[in-house]
C-alpha cells in the first residue's frame, strides 16, 4: 500500500485510519509484552547486579554496589579474555562448516530423486537431539579408554595408542566443534533445500543453452539464488549458539585447563558454582553483546539479500 | 555414448557421497539407540562388543518399573509434562506469532523495523544468562515447578523466529485477495481466516515445528525452574541417570530413544509442510 | 495426583524392598513422635548408591503419621545450585536437604545448630570425628549420614605373578608389594602400565575432585593450603612434588589419556572393566568391584590403606554426606524425628550392606559381623581396611565459605600444569595469587 492510497483511504474515513494506526500495536502486542517479561525484566535485574558484589549465597549483597569493580576485574582477566576469543573462533568454525556442508547436503538431496523423502527425514534426524544428549552421546563416543571411536580405530588397525579426544589441545577443540557441527547442520541443509526447491528452472535452462559449465551456473546463479537462505540459516543459528552450553558442559566442562572454556561454561561456573553472579552477570553482558553483533551481521546481509532479490522492505 | 558415461559416473558418485554423509548423521544418533537396547556390563565391555549379544527391552522395563530392580525414574510424569509444555507452548507461540507475522506483513507503523530487530535479538540473549533472574521473578510469582512457569518461557524463546516465518508466508499471499474478500463484505477477521490462513498453512506448520522442537529439547532454563514431577521435563529427566559417581549409560540411551521417538513422528508427519513452508516463508514476499 | 504418585511409588518400593529380603526388622522402640496430617518437604541427593535407604520413608510415615514430599532428588552438583537458587530467592520454604562437608560451610546460616535440637543420648551414638568434620563455626550444621574416604584396591593376580615380582625387583630395586607410599604407587602403576590395553592407575581429573586428590597429597607430603592466616602457602615445595605425580605419571602414559576429563564414574568403571592394575577410591564401589555381574575384576581385589606421602602423613581426604535442618522450617520437631530415624541404625546398616562407611560407631560391627557370617570376607576386608583409615587418617578440606572456590581456582591450573602448558610451580603461583583475592574478598586476608 502506498502513501497515496493510505492519504486517499483516510480522507473518506478518518475513524478508520486511527483504527488502522493502532492495528499492528494491537497485534504485536502479546508478542511485545512477553519478550519484556521473559526477556526484558530478567535482563534489567542482571544489568543492575552487574555493577554489584552480588553473590548468591549472600542475599544482602545485592545492595552492595561495587560500581565497574566487576567489569574492570573481567577486563583484566586473561582467562576471560581467552574464553571469548575462543568463543568467537568456535561460532565462526562453527557456523562456516555448518554453511557448506549444509550446500553439500542439500544440493546432493536435491539432485536425488528416488527416495529423497525418506533421505530428508534421516537428514533431519540430529534435530530430534536434545542439546543435552547430544552432549553425552559424544561424550560417551569420544571417550578416550571405552569409547566406541578409539574403539573402532583400534581394532580396524588405524591407531596404536588410546587418543585423548577430550584432553588434546586440538582434538578437545575439535571434538566439541564435531559435537555442535553434527547438531546444527540439518537447519542450514534443511533451509538451503527448501531454497534449491524453490529455485526457479528457466535461468538454469537458459545459462546451459549458452554453454555454462556446471561450475558456473553455479557459481552465478544458484548461489546467489541461495545467499538469502543462507543468511536466513545463519541468523536463525546466531540466535540460538547459545545451546552449545549444553553439550560442552557435558562433553568436558570447558576443561581440561580451560581449553574448551567459551564464554557460557564460564559464566555458568562462575555465577552458581562460585556464586560471584555479579560478575557473572557483567560477562553474560560482554557476551551478549558479541551474540548481538554476530546475530546484526547476518541480518543486515539479510535484509541486502532480501533487496537484491526484489522482495519486500 | 561418452555422456550417458559421464552421467552415470555423476549418478554413483552423488549416490556414494550422499551414503557417506548421511552415514556420519546417522551412526552416532543409531549407536544411542543401539545402547538402548543392551546391559550396561555390554556397552562398557573393552575391547568393544560390536554386534548385541543380548539384546532386550530391560532397559526400558526398568525405566518403567517393571524389572527385578527398580529405579523408579517416573518417565509417564516427565512424557506427560512435556507433552503438555512443548505443545502448549507451540500453540500459543504460534498464535501470538500469527498475529505479529500478520502486523508485519499487512501494515506500515512506526519503528517497524525497529521492532522486528528488536524481537529477533531477544532471541540472543543465552540462557544461562537469563536463568537468574528469571528464576527470582518467577519464584516470587510462584511459577517455579509450574508447567506455566516453563510454558511462559518456551513462548518467549519462539515467538521470535515464529513471528519470521509467518511474517515471510502473509507476504507471499497476494494482498489483493484478502481485500476482493473484504470487498465481497467479509470482515477482516472473515477474510484473514477463510482466506489467507488456509494458504499460509505450510508456513505456519513449519513454524510449529521448530518451536515444538526448541520446547522439546530444551535443557538449560528448565532444569533451573523445574524441581518435581510437577513440572520436570525428559531432558531434565536424563539427569535422573548420572548420580555424583556414576552414569547409567544404557538406561540414559533408553530414556533417550523415549525423547527422541515422538519428534522423529511429528517431523515425519509434517515434513512435506516443513519444506514448502520454509521455501517460502523464509526469504520471498 | 501428586499425593496418589508418591503413593504409589512407596507402596511399589516397600514391596521390592521385601522381596529382595531386606526388610526391616521391627526393633523400632524409639518413638519418633506423632505428626499426624503434618507434610515435610525435603529435597535430597539422588543416584543409585542413595536411592535405597529413601525406600525406608514409608516406614517414617507410618509411624508418625506425617507425609514427606520429596521436592527433589538430585546429584550434588545439581543440589547445590538449587538451593543457592533459593537462597538468592528466599523461597527455603522446605525443612530437610541433603548435604555433605565439603558444601556445608557455603550456606552460612540457612542451616540450624542440631547440638540440642538432636537429644545428646542420640548424637552420642555417632563417631566423633564425624561429628566434629560436621560442625562449621561450633555449629553442627548437618547429621553425618556415611562417610567417604578412599583407599587403594589393586588386581590380586597381578601381585602374584612371578613374572611381576621379578621384572619388577630387576627394575626398581625392591619387592613388589601393594604400595606403602606414593613413590611406590607411582613406580608400581608405570611399572603394570601398557596402554592403550592396560593402565597402572587412574585418577580423578577435575572439579573438586582433583583439587581433593592434590590437597590430601599435598598434606600428606608435609604442606598445607593455607597458613594459620589463611594465607595460601600451596605453591611449596610440597606443593610442587604433589601436581609432579600426576604430571609423572601422565607424561609415562601410565593412566589413561583421558583423565583430565575424568569423575568418580569413569575411574569406578575402568577398575571394574579389569584394564586398571591400583585404584585409590570409596568404599561404596566395593560390593560392585567384587560383583561378577558389573565387573571383571571380581574376586581378584585386594585392597590397602591409601599410602604415606613424602612427610611420611598417610592422605585421608574425607567428607560425610548428611542431612541439615532448614532455619526457616515450620516444624523443626519433625524434621529432627525425620533426619534421626534415617541415620539411626537399621537404616545406617542398609547403606552399609552396600558398602558405604557408617557414621555411628555401632553399625562398623553390626556390619562387620554380619559379612563375616555371610562369609563374605572380602567386604570385611574392606570394613577393616576403612575403619583404621577413618580413625585415623581422615581428615577434611578446609571447612569455609570459600572451599569450593578456591577449588575453581586450583584445578583447572593442576590441569595445566599435568598437560605441560605450565610448569607445577607457575600453575600453582597463579592459582595461590587467586585463591589471595578470594580470601581477601571474603574478609580473612
Amino acid at each position: 500500500m502506498t502513501q497515496a492510497d493510505v492519504a486517499s483511504t483516510a480522507n473518506i474515513r478518518p475513524r478508520r485510519r486511527r483504527r488502522r494506526n493502532l492495528t499492528p500495536f494491537l497485534l504485536l502486542s502479546p508478542a511485545i509484552l512477553v519478550i519484556l517479561f521473559v526477556v526484558l525484566l530478567p535482563l534489567l535485574f542482571s544489568f543492575y547486579t552487574s555493577f554489584t558484589g552480588y553473590r548468591l549465597i549472600k542475599p544482602e549483597t545485592l545492595y552492595q554496589w561495587v560500581g565497574f569493580q566487576n567489569y574492570q576485574r573481567i577486563f583484566a582477566d586473561k582467562n576471560f579474555w581467552a574464553a571469548f576469543g575462543r568463543t568467537v573462533l568456535f561460532l565462526t568454525i562453527a557456523l562456516n562448516l555448518e554453511f557448506l556442508l549444509g550446500l553439500g547436503i542439500a544440493l546432493l538431496i536435491n539432485r536425488i530423486t528416488w527416495g529423497q523423502r525418506a533421505l530428508r527425514t534421516m537428514m533431519m534426524f540430529p534435530m530430534m537431539f536434545s542439546p543435552i544428549l547430544v552432549g553425552y552421546q559424544f561424550k560417551f563416543i569420544f571417550n578416550d579408554n571405552i569409547g566406541i571411536l578409539n574403539n573402532a580405530l583400534q581394532a580396524l588397525g588405524l591407531s596404536e595408542g588410546a587418543i585423548p579426544w577430550l584432553v588434546d589441545k586440538y582434538l578437545a577443540m575439535f571434538s566439541i566443534l564435531f559435537a555442535e557441527i553434527w547438531m546444527s547442520t540439518s537447519v542450514f541443509a534443511i533451509l538451503l533445500l527448501a531454497g534449491l526447491f524453490a529455485m526457479p528452472r528457466d535461468p538454469l535452462e537458459a545459462a546451459r543453452v549458452d554453454g555454462c559449465n556446471p561450475w558456473q551456473v553455479f557459481r552465478h546463479i544458484t548461489l546467489p539464488f541461495l545467499m538469502p537462505f543462507a543468511f536466513i540459516a545463519m541468523t536463525i543459528r546466531s540466535l540460538d549458539v547459545a545451546r552449545a552450553y549444553d553439550i560442552v558442559d557435558v562433553m568436558t566442562g570447558g576443561g581440561p585447563a580451560g581449553r574448551t572454556e567459551l564464554l557460557w561454561t564460564l559464566i555458568a561456573r562462575v555465577g552458581y558454582d562460585n556464586a560471584r553472579m555479579g560478575q557473572a552477570n557483567a560477562m553474560a553482558y560482554i557476551s551478549i553483546l558479541l551474540s548481538i553483533a554476530f546475530t546484526y551481521y547476518f541480518f543486515t546481509k539479510l535484509i541486502a539479500a532480501r533487496k537484491y532479490m526484489g522482495g519486500a522492505d | 555414448m561418452d555422456r550417458v558415461l559421464k552421467k552415470r559416473i555423476g549418478k554413483i558418485v552423488t549416490w556414494f557421497l550422499t551414503f557417506v554423509l548421511m552415514l556420519i548423521i546417522s551412526v552416532p544418533g543409531l549407536w544411542v539407540v543401539l545402547t538402548a537396547f543392551r546391559p550396561n556390563r555390554e556397552v562398557l565391555a573393552k575391547p568393544a562388543i560390536w554386534i548385541p549379544q543380548d539384546p532386550g527391552w530391560t532397559n526400558f522395563a526398568k525405566i518403567f518399573g517393571f524389572g527385578a530392580e527398580q529405579i523408579a525414574i517416573p518417565v509417564p510424569a516427565y512424557f506427560a509434562n512435556s507433552l503438555i509444555i512443548a505443545s502448549t507452548s507451540t500453540v500459543i507461540a504460534l498464535l501470538i506469532g500469527m498475529s505479529g507475522g500478520y502486523a508485519f506483513a499487512r501494515y506500515r507503523f512506526k519503528f517497524k523495523n525497529k521492532i522486528f530487530l528488536g524481537l529477533m535479538l531477544s532471541r540472543t540473549v543465552p540462557g544461562i544468562a537469563l536463568s537468574l533472574p528469571i528464576f527470582i521473578i518467577w519464584s516470587r510469582l510462584g511459577l517455579i515447578d509450574a508447567k506455566l512457569g516453563l510454558i511462559i518461557v518456551y513462548v518467549a524463546l519462539n515467538v521470535p523466529f515464529t513471528i519470521w516465518l509467518i511474517d515471510g508466508f502473509f507476504r507471499q499471499i497476494p494482498k489483493e485477495m484478502s481485500e476482493a474478500a473484504q470487498v465481497d463484505g467479509c470482515t477482516r477477521w472473515q477474510a484473514f481466516w477463510h482466506i489467507e490462513f488456509p494458504l499460509a498453512k505450510s508456513g505456519i506448520a513449519s513454524a510449529g515445528i521448530f518451536a515444538f522442537l526448541t520446547s522439546w529439547n530444551e535443557y538449560a532454563l528448565a532444569s533451573n525452574l523445574t524441581r518435581s514431577t510437577d513440572s520436570k521435563t525428559l531432558p531434565v529427566g536424563l539427569m535422573d541417570f548420572t548420580a555424583q559417581f556414576t552414569i547409567d549409560w544404557a538406561g540414559m540411551s533408553a530414556m533417550a530413544v523415549i525423547i527422541i521417538i515422538p519428534a522423529l513422528i511429528l517431523t515425519f508427519l509434517v515434513q512435506k509442510h516443513l519444506i514448502a513452508g520454509l521455501t517460502f516463508g523464509g526469504v520471498k514476499g | 495426583m501428586r499425593l496418589s504418585r508418591t503413593m504409589a511409588l512407596a507402596t511399589g518400593v516397600a514391596l521390592s524392598a521385601l522381596l529382595m529380603g531386606t526388610a526391616i526388622a521391627g526393633d523400632e522402640n524409639f518413638d519418633y513422635g506423632s505428626f499426624e496430617g503434618y507434610t515435610l518437604r525435603v529435597k535430597l541427593i539422588g543416584g543409585a548408591q542413595y536411592e535405597p535407604l529413601y525406600a525406608t520413608i514409608s516406614e517414617w510415615e507410618e509411624m508418625t503419621g506425617a507425609k514427606v514430599d520429596v521436592l527433589s532428588r538430585k546429584n550434588h552438583f545439581e543440589l547445590d545450585r538449587e538451593i543457592k537458587q533459593d537462597i538468592a530467592a528466599g523461597t527455603l520454604d522446605w525443612c530437610v536437604a541433603s548435604n555433605h562437608t565439603s558444601f556445608a560451610p557455603q550456606y552460612g546460616n540457612i542451616y540450624i545448630d542440631l547440638n540440642g535440637v538432636i537429644a545428646e543420648d542420640i548424637l552420642a551414638e555417632f563417631q566423633p570425628l564425624a561429628l566434629q568434620n560436621s560442625t562449621v563455626d561450633d555449629r553442627l550444621v548437618q547429621l553425618p549420614r556415611h562417610s567417604d574416604i578412599s583407599n587403594l584396591y589393586y588386581q590380586k593376580s597381578l601381585f602374584e605373578d612371578q613374572a611381576n615380582k621379578d621384572g619388577f625387583k630387576a627394575e626398581y630395586g625392591y619387592d613388589l608389594n601393594p604400595p606403602e607410599t606414593w613413590d611406590q604407587f607411582k613406580d608400581q602403576a608405570m611399572f603394570f602400565a601398557d596402554p592403550p590395553r592396560f593402565y597402572g592407575t587412574q585418577f580423578v581429573g577435575k572439579d573438586e575432585a582433583i583439587t581433593g586428590r592434590f590437597y590430601e597429597l599435598l598434606v600428606a607430603n608435609g604442606g598445607n593450603l593455607f597458613d594459620e592466616n589463611w594465607n595460601p602457602i600451596f605453591n611449596s615445595p610440597a606443593g610442587v612434588e604433589a601436581v609432579q605425580w600426576f604430571k609423572e605419571l601422565y607424561d609415562a602414559q601410565a593412566v589413561p589419556a583421558g583423565v583430565p576429563n575424568y569423575l568418580w564414574d569413569d575411574t569406578g568403571l575402568g577398575f571394574a572393566s579389569g584394564t586398571v592394575a591400583l585404584n585409590l577410591d570409596w568404599a561404596g564401589w566395593a560390593s560392585f568391584f567384587n560383583d561378577p555381574e558389573n565387573s571383571q575384576v571380581a574376586g581378584n581385589i585386594g585392597l590397602v590403606r591409601a599410602p604415606v606421602g613424602s612427610a611420611g602423613i598417610r592422605t585421608g581426604w574425607s567428607g560425610s554426606h548428611s542431612f541439615s535442618i532448614t532455619a526457616t522450617c515450620d516444624n523443626t520437631e519433625a524434621a529432627a524425628s525425620f533426619v534421626t530415624f534415617l541415620t539411626a541404625n537399621d537404616r545406617q546398616m542398609i547403606e552399609a550392606r552396600k558398602g558405604l562407611l557408617p557414621t555411628r560407631a555401632a553399625v562398623w560391627d553390626q556390619a562387620k559381623a554380619e559379612f563375616a557370617a555371610d562369609g563374605n570376607d572380602f567386604m570385611v576386608n574392606v570394613f577393616e581396611t576403612y575403619a583404621q583409615s577413618m580413625a585415623e587418617d581422615a581428615f577434611t578440606p578446609p571447612l569455609i565459605a570459600e572451599w569450593i572456590e578456591v577449588s575453581n581456582e586450583i584445578w583447572p591450573r593442576l590441569q595445566a600444569a599435568i598437560l605441560g602448558e605450565m610448569t607445577p610451580q607457575e600453575a600453582l603461583d597463579e592459582a595461590a595469587g587467586k585463591a589471595r583475592i578470594i580470601m581477601e574478598d571474603a574478609g580473612r586476608l
